[in-house]
């Protein structure tokens, strides 16, 4: 998807007969790459469409061979109004994790350039603990805090006379259960994005942020004209790939729901997972990722459009 | 060219040899069969030392034969089997929840046993819901393994302390629950009856008991039944006692119910005999707790008659795709024989397979033991696992408790998804 690769230019190559089994080199030398994407994405996207297509059960699945339906399982979904819920909610649920997940990592990452170094190892360390916690692992501490019975947030927040939090469930209303989602989403993405957004901020010449500070720029006014437009590939990089995460978020979700999401708690990813795994139907369950597919290359393009962009100008 | 046919047909000699070696028939000599039988148990099905002792005595008959007992987690097991069936070389036995095997069965993953089923120990006296769960049109596709049924596990001191005794009826229940309810109403955390949402298998019971069910079957089609009035009655019932006397996540389902009754917070829960032992466990539970326990039946709502209750358990299947059919045949029929069934029942103290055996529960275990007496079981569909996966019933008791749908809706929704599934829709 993000691949720029331009032909070789043959125009400005000195025309001498002959010379055609050179030009195959570049070829040769991109082969192994092109083999190795079309055996590991290709290949299964491939065969995805290809089960999509078909009425796939447990019967299928055993004997391998399933029975042609054309778009039929594309036809059911379509016409499924819980999947157009279910679409809408996961695009909203990306829209907010990215959101803040950039926009804390920036402010995190602004703040490393100012405090002291014995700080900055401090809050890094904190960072990199965090990223490298098994996700599997993370969750589930997340779920006993959250717990209804045990629960260690239930009970500060009775403490500090926030209310009366006990015996609170906090996936009664969808609504604060996404929120809890959010932050253990947020909270798992922020690591990787500050890191990165530091070391880009340390890219940033400082003598050119200092003549803006001379010229009478507030630190909006440096943050927005001068240093933001410097980290652009960045952050067009961390955002596109943190979208493309958070759409397609399972574990969390799955795990601190103890693999029981009711159909309020689906996303995309879970949804195709229930139809192909839960009620056997492998072909229906295709049709939804391939359609989750489309739908991320579609958020993605522009994204994708714009680092490339940056790309060719560097 | 003529070197390269010899060499073939050597080959297709040796392949021949093998594969009898392997594939080799019960009449062939114990001793000279060999190879590597896989035997996939559920977690906590079968104590470790009655797996040892079948192995033992199957190791006497089969010196050269290997059994690999791996134990494997209920949380994802039915995409573990999709995948294990799909595969080439599934395991050889497979214990299988006995909501699961008709699934399997219709798709052609487990043999047919129909003409082996005297091979096994007491297939004369199996328990009825445990053969049914093994019966596909009108063929045998698995062994009954053991059998767990539901009663009610109560604190007999708080019940002495509130001076109440276990009751003969469900309006008993809910007057013993709310005595206990005001003794304790100090404790905010206290649960007459700990009844977390999503716990389907013991909101059953209370369907059943009211003459409701999950499901019928006429004419080959079977229409879900959850939005029938007396089902709807049952589940009434329930929703009172469960806002009376539970302080349980409404949303929550049943396992963590035996580590929170050790906590000393809850009066009754509805459990499996076999759950005396998680609660009373050192680790996990409180083994203070071991002569406070006692268990009563489910009560009916017609006084001094007991509920029907769900009769889980597992059977033992073997994979079509084996290439060992035989020997894991041997294996099923050593594992549930007379003596290991026995000390399944004493040891593991889960119901055994057949009735000639129920008079093993003492104790506390007889309470369960006579319970299985009066147990029903899902709709006996190939679709029934998928309305399990499906959450639907989970879903539905969450939306009765949370107030989130009246029981009528709940219940219709419910019932539409049911017949869907079953009838083989998505």
């Amino acid at each position: 998807m993000g691949l720029a690769i331009t032909a070789p230019d043959l125009e400005s190559a000195p025309r001498r007969p002959g010379r055609v089994r050179t030009n195959l080199l570049p070829y040769a030398l991109i082969s192994p790459s092109v083999a190795v994407i079309a055996g590991i994405l290709a290949f299964p996207l491939g065969m995805l469409v290809w089960l999509s297509l078909q009425h796939y059960g447990l019967r299928e699945l055993i004997a391998h061979a399933g029975d042609w339906v054309g778009a039929g399982n594309y036809l059911r979904i379509l016409a499924d109004p819980l999947f157009h819920q279910v679409i809408l909610r996961t695009l909203l649920f990306t829209l907010v994790c990215v959101a803040l997940t950039v926009s804390l990592s920036t402010l995190i990452a602004l703040l490393l350039l100012k405090v002291r170094q014995a700080v900055r190892i401090i809050v890094m360390s904190a960072l990199v603990f965090v990223w490298t916690t098994p996700v599997i692992v993370s969750v589930d501490i997340w779920q006993w805090m959250f717990d209804y019975e045990f629960g260690v947030i239930n009970y500060l927040l009775t403490q500090l006379h926030v209310g009366n939090f006990i015996h609170h469930n906090w996936f009664d209303d969808p609504i604060q259960g996404w929120s809890v989602f959010v932050v253990i989403v947020v909270w798992g993405a922020i690591p990787f994005v500050t890191i990165t957004l530091f070391a880009g901020l340390l890219q940033v010449p400082s003598d050119v942020v200092d003549a803006a500070h001379v010229d009478g720029a507030g630190a909006w006014q440096r943050f927005w004209f001068v240093t933001a437009p410097m980290l652009k590939p960045i952050f067009l990089i961390v955002t596109c790939l943190s979208t493309i995460w958070d759409f397609g978020v399972f574990t969390q979700i799955y795990v601190m729901l103890n693999a029981r999401p009711s159909a309020d708690y689906y996303t995309i990813a879970i949804y195709a997972y229930r139809e192909s795994f839960g009620v056997t139907q492998y072909g229906l369950g295709a049709a939804i990722a391939v359609v989750l597919v489309l739908v991320l290359v579609v958020v993605t393009f522009f994204y994708v459009r714009e680092t490339v962009k940056v790309a060719e100008i560097a | 060219m003529k070197l390269r046919k010899a060499t073939f047909s050597v080959l297709g000699l040796a392949a021949a040899l093998v594969a009898a070696a392997c594939g080799g028939t019960a009449t062939n000599n114990p001793a000279t069969q060999s190879g590597t039988l896989t035997v996939w148990l559920m977690n906590g099905s079968a104590p470790q030392s009655v797996v040892d002792g079948v192995n033992a005595d199957f190791k006497a008959k089969y010196p050269n034969v290997t059994v690999n007992v791996e134990i494997q987690q209920w949380g994802e097991i039915g995409t573990k089997l999709d995948t294990a069936f799909a595969g080439g070389s599934p395991p050889d036995v497979i214990e299988l929840g006995n909501t699961l095997v008709a699934k399997y069965a219709a798709a052609g993953a487990l043999e047919d046993i129909s003409g082996k089923k005297s091979s096994f120990d007491n297939s004369g006296t199996w328990l009825q819901s445990l053969t049914d769960s093994c019966s596909v049109s009108g063929k045998l596709y698995c062994v009954p393994y053991y059998a767990g049924s539901r009663a009610i596990i109560y604190r007999k001191d708080f019940f002495t302390a509130a001076n109440v005794q276990p009751p003969d009826s469900m309006d008993g229940l809910l007057t013993v629950g709310q005595k206990l309810m005001t003794a304790h109403s100090s404790d905010p955390n206290f649960s007459a009856l700990y009844f977390p949402g999503k716990y389907w298998y013991a909101a059953l019971p209370f369907v059943w008991d009211f003459g409701g069910d999950i499901a019928t079957q006429s004419g080959g089609k079977w229409q879900g039944s959850l939005n029938s009035s007396s089902s709807q009655q049952g589940l009434t019932k329930l929703n009172s006692l469960v806002a009376a006397l539970s302080r349980a996540d409404k949303t929550g389902d049943e396992a963590k119910q035996d580590a929170a009754f050790a906590q000393g917070h809850i009066a009754m829960i509805i459990a499996n005999g076999w759950e005396v032992g998680v609660i009373t466990d050192p680790k996990a539970g409180d083994p203070s707790l071991k002569d406070k326990l006692g268990a009563f039946p489910i009560p009916s709502h017609t006084a001094g008659q007991t509920a029907p209750v769900f009769l889980g358990g597992s059977d033992l299947g073997i994979a079509a795709k084996s290439t060992h059919r035989d020997l894991a045949n041997e294996w099923v029929a050593t594992f549930t024989n007379n003596k290991h069934m026995t000390e399944m029942a004493t040891v593991g103290g889960v119901i055994p397979n057949n009735t000639s055996m129920l008079n093993l529960g003492t104790g506390i275990n007889a309470t369960f033991y006579g319970a299985a007496k009066n147990s029903k079981f899902v709709p006996n569909s190939q679709n029934w696992a998928s309305v399990e996966n499906a959450n639907v019933l989970p879903d539905m008791l969450v939306k009765i408790f949370t107030k989130q749908q009246a029981i009528p809706d709940a219940t219709a929704s419910a019932s539409t998804r049911i017949t869907t599934l079953l009838n083989g829709g998505g």
